[in-house]
């Protein structure tokens, strides 16, 4: 969620959301001139946990609680209540859980998010069976993190053993926690509870390896020639100078073919055939092909959702819906 | 039970945004067509319920109250129902049993929103914010700040189900060849809001992701303004009507619902990931009380919000085997509209699923979908001489709101 402060505080609502008193006129399919008025229904809250206060004051302790139910002897995890709705309503026992647990269903990956969360996508969130033990339970929602880059599919797959780890900054809030896969976390650090964030490494993911072969560096010298001719209609198309504008980028991409840079600067594209020395970020695709099909119409952010295209950050996927505008433009602007 | 019959229908146009009516002119809108079909007027009409999902969609709490002079229905009771994605299946539930009760003779059930007119400044444009109000649906303590969105919701459950049932919706051709054959349908609907749109398999491959790997923009269902109603009679009534305007009565037959728990888990009464529980249990309580089997049905207006998502309910269902769903497509169950032209029935052993184009092609305004639904059943089954339909209503997070309708035209109805 985007934030803004103010004296030091975080604020709920940042200026962005906001929109200027003022009532304007609207075409809509039927002919005639309507007007919309600008409104809001923002309302703020003050929500209490109540009886769910006992598992945030949980998280802030760096613990998870759940409740157990002394009859069926199912776990609910977080306790949505304290009397077991199976049992006539029993009263459960408030039991501490493991700090380990198993992705329960495959996770999807949201791209493109609601406006609170405009700015956080791509991000995966899903199920965790943590009470394992229990013949019966409920599965914890949860973010799922990776140290490996952007999420992308084959990750977070049903089965998957996670590790519980905690913010460092908690305030009682679900976002206190998150989960990433078991085989990311260092061996010593496995078995330790309430593992702290800092502990591990989100900010500098190693980028995968690719293996270079004959056939890839064939299917490079394509994808760059392909890059090459849509950069020089790039210098023609006012469409894709405009997509362009006022951005600076200096992109190292890796492939199966050789690696190369993609240079964005005064309104053109470029391409060289090395790594550059200063870069914002490295992306890495195994198929160079991945490029090739971007110039001829396709997708780049389509490569990064299907896992295609390696990316280390949100902040490298927030650069592709612009590369990906060329191809369009161009096509629109240059015979 | 008493017998309970649909006897008349009307729906407005379905638009992405209609700048032209508030919800208001909508509902009115919706409601004259309805009484208009039947030939009644509004003073002849019993009570009357409303379903409108979402206060911050119609931008005002108690939103029925404003409806009820505009629709002509002063003075006479009214109930709202809301119930997520199937408000429009349970606002139906309310007035069969209000009909069926001996309470009333002839209930209007009208069901709309408003969507579009939300608006996300940041973006300048309404998608995050609609997004958003929906997003409302989860609960505020563990759920929504995670930042899920309804396509997470529908998508979680075929990620599940994909996890149990591999190398079924996970084939994109096949959800691809549905999808154009769902827009061939939604040519035909006078009122639908892609009416006229061509899609074809291959633009729906190549039209970008919402989620991997089973949801791309062109397999999603549409934000839709619009309203829809439907009129259930007692039988007396139903008979009376049906000498003024020559249709025959539609009766219902089964009604089944089935709501699963808001938690996910694993056993006990906990929502599970791989299945949509709630459809198996509400069509399985339809087809009971109908005294019918899926395979007497060859009609179904499902409530698919995802193409993925619809290839799950019709194996939930009972139409085609829970993991071999591609039949609808790989052993031709799923009819094809070219073949059947503007008259024909589905030949034996085929479905004609969703000839209203659905949600994806004819139109989502939440509140009235499922009244959009039945709408289209009953002017397929008069039209083809269908004798069974079924219509279908999914709703809330994760897919745990479930309910089903069979309705029958009797033969030697009044034509």
């Amino acid at each position: 969620m985007r934030e803004r402060k103010t004296n030091g505080r975080k604020m709920i609502l940042g200026e962005a959301w906001n929109l200027p008193r003022e009532v304007s006129e609207v075409k809509g399919k039927d002919p005639g001139t309507y007007l919309q008025f600008n409104t809001h229904m923002v309302t703020f809250y003050q929500q209490t946990y109540g009886e769910l206060s006992r598992f945030f004051l949980g998280l802030r302790e760096g613990r998870l609680i759940g409740a157990r139910c002394p009859t069926c002897k199912q776990v609910m995890v977080p306790a949505a209540t304290w009397h077991c709705p199976t049992c006539n309503f029993v009263e459960m026992k408030e039991v501490e859980l493991p700090h380990k647990g198993v992705l329960a269903a495959t996770a999807p990956i949201t791209i493109f998010p609601s406006a609170s969360f405009i700015g956080d996508a791509p991000f995966a969130r899903g199920y965790v069976d943590v009470a394992l033990d229990a013949p019966i339970a409920s599965f914890l929602p949860s973010r799922l993190r990776t140290t490996t880059g952007m999420p992308r599919p084959g990750i977070f797959v049903k089965g998957l053993e996670l590790k519980l780890v905690f913010e460092d900054e908690r305030v009682g809030s679900i976002r206190d926690i998150f989960w990433v896969p078991m085989s990311e976390v260092p061996a010593k650090l496995r078995e330790k509870e309430t593992l702290l964030a800092s502990a591990l490494d989100f900010a500098a993911p190693r980028e995968p390896s690719v293996e270079k072969s004959a056939s890839g560096k064939k299917a490079l010298g394509e994808a760059m020639a392909a890059i090459r001719a849509m950069a020089a209609k790039v210098a023609k198309s006012p469409r894709a100078q405009k997509d362009l504008a006022g951005r600076t980028h200096d992109i190292g991409v890796r492939t199966g073919g050789g690696d190369f840079a993609l240079h964005v600067a005064s309104g053109a594209i470029s391409v060289e055939d090395a790594l550059p020395k200063r870069r914002d970020f490295v992306m890495v695709a195994a198929d160079p092909a991945v490029f090739t099909r971007w110039v001829a119409d396709g997708s780049l952010t389509d490569a990064a959702v299907e896992g295609k295209l390696w990316l280390p950050h949100k902040e490298a996927f927030g650069v592709l819906p612009i590369l990906d505008r060329l191809p369009r433009s161009v096509r629109r602007d240059v015979k | 039970m008493n017998r309970v019959a649909i006897v008349g229908a009307g729906i407005t146009e379905c638009r992405g945004r209609w700048v032209e009516a508030t919800y208001w002119e909508l509902f009115q809108q919706a409601t004259r067509r309805t009484l208009e079909d039947a030939k009644v007027t509004a003073a002849e009409v019993d009570s009357v319920v409303y379903g409108i999902y979402n206060d911050i969609f119609e931008h005002q709490a108690i939103p029925e109250s404003a409806l009820t002079g505009i629709m002509g229905m002063a003075l006479k009771p009214g109930t709202r129902v809301t119930s997520g994605g199937a408000t429009g299946f349970y606002a139906m539930r309310t007035a069969i049993m209000e009909v069926g009760s001996g309470m009333s003779d002839l209930v209007l059930c009208v069901g709309g929103e408003k969507a579009t007119d939300c608006f996300d400044p940041q973006s300048k444009s309404p998608t995050p914010m609609v997004i958003d109000t929906i997003a409302k649906s989860w609960d505020p303590f563990f759920e929504y700040p995670l930042g899920a969105t309804a396509s997470d919701s529908y998508m979680q459950m075929c990620m599940g189900y994909n996890d149990q049932y591999p190398g079924d919706i996970g084939n994109s051709a096949i959800r691809a060849q549905i999808i154009e054959m769902l827009c061939r349908q939604g040519n035909k609907n006078p009122f639908g809001q892609r009416r006229d749109e061509t899609v074809t398999a291959e633009q729906v491959m190549a039209s970008r992701w919402i989620i991997a790997p089973f949801l791309r923009l062109l397999e999603a269902c549409m934000y839709t303004e619009g309203a829809a109603g439907v009129l259930f009679a007692s039988e007396k009534k139903a008979e009376e009507i049906a000498e003024r305007t020559g249709v025959p009565p539609i009766w219902v037959k089964g009604v089944g619902a089935a709501n699963e728990s808001y938690q996910t888990g694993r056993g006990g009464q906990y929502k599970p990931l791989s299945s949509i529980v709630s459809d198996r249990v509400a069509a399985e309580r339809a087809y009971a009380m109908a005294g019918v089997k899926p395979s007497d049905i060859q009609l179904v207006e499902l409530h698919d919000a995802f193409v993925a998502q619809l290839m799950v309910t019709m194996g939930e269902m009972g139409f085609v085997p829970l993991g071999r769903t591609r039949m609808l497509v790989e052993e031709g169950i799923m009819a094809d509209i070219r073949e059947l032209g503007d008259s024909k029935r589905p030949k034996k052993g085929q479905v004609l699923i969703n000839p209203s184009g659905g949600l994806i092609f004819g139109g989502h305004f939440v509140g009235g979908s499922n009244m959009f639904s039945m709408w289209s059943a009953r002017r397929e089954m008069v039209k083809r001489q269908i004798p069974l339909a079924l219509i279908h209503g999914t709703g809330a997070i994760n897919a745990v709101f479930g309910g089903a309708i069979v309705v029958e035209l009797e033969e030697g109805g009044v034509r």
